[in-house]
């Protein structure tokens, strides 16, 4: 998403502005310079070394030899990383959708006229600026000893033994802590979002007689479009590569259930010796993530508002 | 990573080092001949025995110096401190699969002109060699060794009138007894994968037929056909791993390993089925614990129990340190009788000496004679590769999976990593 820097109304010095017209200054370029190569050093270089190694049987130690595709060819003979790809499309598409929902109501409740507006806004932003792991080992002892406790005292016995220790409950509890934390995220570019709607809208609307839920689904929803789709996209992309959320929680567990395809990636490549055969998964799952988010981006942007 | 070696970097390192650490200020005091060895060292709760036993090297070698090093995730981060060309230059691992990996990787130095290697019990020698070593090289001392079985409360087994079971039979008539009155036979920990292992490699190891890795090794990944597969040879196994975990306590799912050695500290078990290196977290939590142990009866005939010991500590020398005497120096130190007998009682783990002295910790009674008639075996789950999750799936199986499927599991991964596991030409 990059705008191209070609502006024709940029305040140039009179004299060369006939010659400048279609050429960009240099210095643009050297301000781009620093950033390009720190990006090169430190993102282009290690993802392109990451995919050579893709094509070898190194271990992530001692001697190792090329050995063209096979690595991409054993992936899809892996049930263990269709299981990884299943727990983590089910987890992601989720959570995007709860948090968004979550989110967006969150935002509209605090953009609306109440006490305290500011200190609720900085309260809900909270979660963003704390720790994954911190609020994960947290959540952790509240799943396995909290509510378990308070639903024996009150009598819930589906909820006296953690939700963590079953195979098929785990997951939610994966979700809650994932939703928590992003939504704060989200609750911010809402606002912004919020913040850009003319107030004559609402005024108007009034005026004619539309009811609350008419007035979002008419004028709130496709006026915050863009800050729609960038939520979205972000949160599925953020999500796709769960990580921190469940070493803290589930580390996977129980079983292999609530394995993520980057806890895949991380157990495999740097515990299990690995390293080839799941830099070459890393590889193809960059590749799966730049392709949804491709196709997401170019669904939601042909249905947002133009103004 | 070379030592800089002129007067003027040496003395901004200094100036730096004692900026950062006020500790690192009497190594600076112009001692241009002390040489500092980086000793990596993975066991958390041992940290305050090697500072110890660091202090004593140092006031008797004062021209070395020993820097311990230790980190949450031991096996994680030796691999990344291999990946950057940082092998530390004396070093302690687990016996575990993973060094394994690493000794037949070449990384580590070969210490067999070291006297004190052939002072080492025989069977341990043997566990620490099968896990692998860089050809005929040996490539770790065992400093300590663990014994894996199954620790009772010797109150609740008097309280009860229950006998030490010998025999399969007796054991399972032990657990329903204690089933019977009310107190919770085992104190399972599902919450935390491995602690399933224990069981796993005590009743596999004494199960399985001979040579059963070496055989499924030969086999490639051809598992289904072969003529021995989990299939085959683990279903025995498998089903009295099930039939001890199906007497744990309600809550098992949800519980981990700390909150089992509390549990178990506090009588709230009769037996807790972990190894000797439990004893120290246990006798944390209650120092006056009456702890015994036993090894698994796999079968009705006693004569056949074996107990399951791996190297809980063995130490290694980087290949490419730059001090190699001073690190033979280090480790034969922490060799040496006293220091090794001292760290076993302290840890409550067996000497791995043959000279050793009779283990005295009445935790271990019952587990020293197995020990010292050389009736070990080592940790079954060290010939399983590393990228095999099996603690994940002996976790599954025992909240309820079926044995069948777990077996068809470990079969179905074992041929897939034999297959995707390429080779190195041979130079």
């Amino acid at each position: 998403m990059s705008t191209p820097v070609s502006s024709p109304a940029r305040p140039g010095p009179p004299p060369t502005a006939l010659r400048g017209e279609r050429r960009v200054p240099r210095v643009f370029y050297l301000m781009v310079l620093p950033a390009l190569a720190l990006f090169a050093v430190f993102h282009t270089v290690p993802l392109l070394t990451g995919m050579f190694f893709s094509l070898t049987n190194y271990a992530g130690y001692g001697e190792w030899s090329f050995v063209g595709l096979r690595n991409y060819a054993n992936l899809f003979g892996d049930d263990r990383i269709y299981g990884a790809y299943g727990f983590t499309f089910l987890f992601a598409i989720v959570s995007t959708v709860a948090v968004n929902i979550i989110a967006l109501a969150v935002a509209i409740a605090l953009n609306g006229r109440i006490r305290f507006k500011t200190g609720f806004r900085g309260i809900f932003f909270i979660p963003n600026i704390l720790s994954i792991l911190i609020v994960g080992y947290v959540f952790n002892y509240l799943f396995s000893n909290s509510v378990p406790a308070i639903a024996e005292a009150l009598g819930v016995t589906s909820l006296t033994t953690s939700i963590l220790a079953s195979p098929d409950t785990a997951w939610i509890g994966v979700v809650i802590l994932s939703v928590w934390q992003a939504a704060a995220f989200n609750i911010i570019i809402y606002l912004a979002g919020l913040q850009t709607i003319p107030g004559e809208l609402y005024e108007a609307a009034s005026l004619d007689g539309a009811s609350p839920w008419k007035q979002f689904t008419s004028i709130t929803f496709p006026m915050i479009g863009a800050f729609f789709t960038i939520n979205m996209v972000l949160s599925l992309k953020n999500f796709l590569q769960v990580f921190d959320q469940i070493i803290s929680l589930t580390a996977g567990g129980p079983g292999t259930s609530t394995e993520s395809i980057s806890l895949l990636i991380y157990r495999g490549g740097f515990q299990g010796g690995e390293y080839g055969y799941q830099t070459a998964n890393a590889v193809l799952y960059l590749f799966v993530i730049i392709a949804i988010s491709f196709i997401q981006l170019r669904i939601l942007q042909r249905r947002e508002a133009s103004f | 990573m070379k030592q800089p070696h002129g007067r003027a970097r040496r003395a901004v390192r200094c100036a730096a080092g004692a900026a950062a650490l006020a500790l690192v200020l009497p190594g600076c005091a112009a001692q241009d001949d002390v040489v500092t060895l980086d000793f990596f060292q993975f066991k958390p709760e041992a940290v305050a025995n090697f500072s110890a036993i660091i202090d004593e090297f140092e006031a008797a070698n004062p021209g070395i110096r020993v820097v311990q090093n230790h980190v949450p995730d031991a096996d994680t981060a030796i691999r990344t401190l291999l990946v950057k060309d940082k092998t530390p230059d004396v070093l302690t691992l687990n016996g575990n699969g993973r060094y394994g990996d690493l000794a037949k990787a070449c990384v580590f130095a070969d210490l067999s002109d070291l006297p004190v290697v052939e002072q080492v019990r025989p069977a341990v020698s043997d566990i620490i060699r099968d896990l692998g070593s860089c050809g005929d090289e040996v490539n770790a001392v065992p400093f300590s060794s663990n014994a894996s079985g199954i620790l009772y409360n010797r109150d609740l087994f008097e309280q009860y009138g229950v006998e030490v079971p010998t025999t399969w039979d007796e054991l399972l008539d032990a657990a329903r007894t204690f089933e019977a009155a009310g107190v919770t036979p085992f104190y399972t920990t599902i919450k935390d994968a491995w602690t399933v292992g224990p069981a796993f490699v005590n009743l596999g190891g004494a199960l399985q037929p001979e040579g059963f890795f070496d055989r499924l090794r030969a086999q490639g990944p051809d598992v289904q056909s072969g003529e021995v597969s989990f299939s085959k040879d683990y279903p025995e196994a498998m089903e009295k791993l099930t039939a001890l975990y199906a007497f744990g306590q309600d809550d098992a799912a949800g519980r981990d390993y700390n909150a089992g050695n509390a549990a178990f500290a506090t009588g709230e078990s009769a037996m807790y089925l972990q190894g000797s290196y439990a004893i120290p977290a246990i006798r944390a939590v209650d120092p006056d614990v009456n702890i015994g142990s036993f090894p698994y009866p796999a079968t009705n005939s006693p004569e056949d129990t074996v107990v399951v010991s791996g190297v809980d500590v063995g130490v290694s020398i980087g290949r490419d340190t730059d001090h190699p005497a001073e690190a033979r120096r280090f480790v034969e130190f922490l060799m040496s009788p006293e220091v090794v007998e001292r760290y076993a009682q302290e840890q409550s783990a067996f000497s791995p000496l043959a000279t050793g002295a009779e283990t005295t910790d009445p935790a271990l009674a019952g587990l020293a004679p197995y020990f010292d008639d050389n009736r070990i075996i080592g940790f079954i789950d060290h010939q399983l590769p590393a990228s095999l999750p099996l603690p994940q799936y002996l976790q599954e199986l025992v909240l309820g999976g079926r044995t069948e499927d777990f077996l068809a599991t470990l079969d179905r991964e074992w041929s897939k990593i034999a297959a995707r596991t390429i080779p190195n030409e041979k130079d």
